[in-house]
């Protein structure tokens, strides 16, 4: 550590001289600058991987193709029915619900709060996650009620030979 | 010696659109918008010299 400086014009004095701790000054605000220019880099860097699987999808044009799964015969679900399903995975849980007679509606039922599994409630007509009482519309799959923000995201479907068939989920929309 | 935030600031403000940047690139490479994600990622990737510019311009200033 340097000595005490002595005589220092009140024009130079910049209120250094009475650091006396080796450290004191580490994060001055030069320091402070070179941390943010850090953590400007790291943030770039952070963002090429996102940016070089959407260029490698982007080439190939792969765009998530889903496969077509068959979820159950029309004649087993009536009105009001709702059955579980794993869409596109096995390991993600989907809710198959007949809206009416020949009107079919799909969701991933993973809670857009905290992944909870949704059902349906037949008695009141709504999607409903029990842990915290989230609802989700049905037609849509919009959020009603409780601490979910988002919607649930849409399985597409058609019928086809009198059963039920997942084509695809809809995009999540930004 | 007198003090100046500026680049202190300006910084900061690197910073808050790095955040921006980031958040952006993850939602909409989840929304199937490769091409707008593709283009925030480069921007991101640009704020790098940026922050280095200013750390460097403001570290001249106060020499």
């Amino acid at each position: 550590m340097e000595e005490k400086q002595t005589k220092i014009s009140a024009r130079d004095d910049n209120y250094t001289h009475n650091i006396h701790k080796s450290n004191e000054r580490s994060l001055d605000r030069r320091g402070f600058m070179k941390t943010m220019v850090g953590a400007a880099g790291l943030f770039a860097v952070s963002t090429l991987p996102w940016g070089a699987v959407a260029a490698k999808k982007l080439i190939t044009g792969e765009n998530d193709a889903f496969p077509t799964k068959k979820i159950a015969a029309v004649s087993a679900l009536k009105p009001g029915d709702a059955m579980e399903f794993a869409y596109p995975s096995e390991h993600e849980g989907a809710l198959l619900v007949c809206v009416k007679e020949g009107e079919y509606k799909a969701y991933q039922n993973a809670c857009t709060h905290l992944k909870c599994p949704v059902y349906w409630s037949k008695e009141d007509s709504e999607l409903l996650c029990p842990c915290h009482h989230g609802k989700f519309d049905v037609m849509t799959g919009n959020p009603l009620a409780g601490p979910p923000r988002r919607a649930l995201p849409e399985i597409e479907l058609k019928v086809e030979n009198d059963a039920i068939y997942a084509i695809g989920v809809k995009p999540y929309e930004a | 010696m007198k003090r100046s935030y500026r680049g202190v600031l300006l910084l900061c403000l690197v910073l808050f659109l790095n955040l921006l940047f980031t958040q952006y690139t993850v939602n909409l490479f989840f929304a199937q918008r490769y091409e707008l994600t593709i283009v925030l990622a480069a921007a991101n990737l640009l704020t790098f010299p940026l922050a280095w510019f200013i750390y460097r311009k403001e570290k001249r200033a106060g020499q």
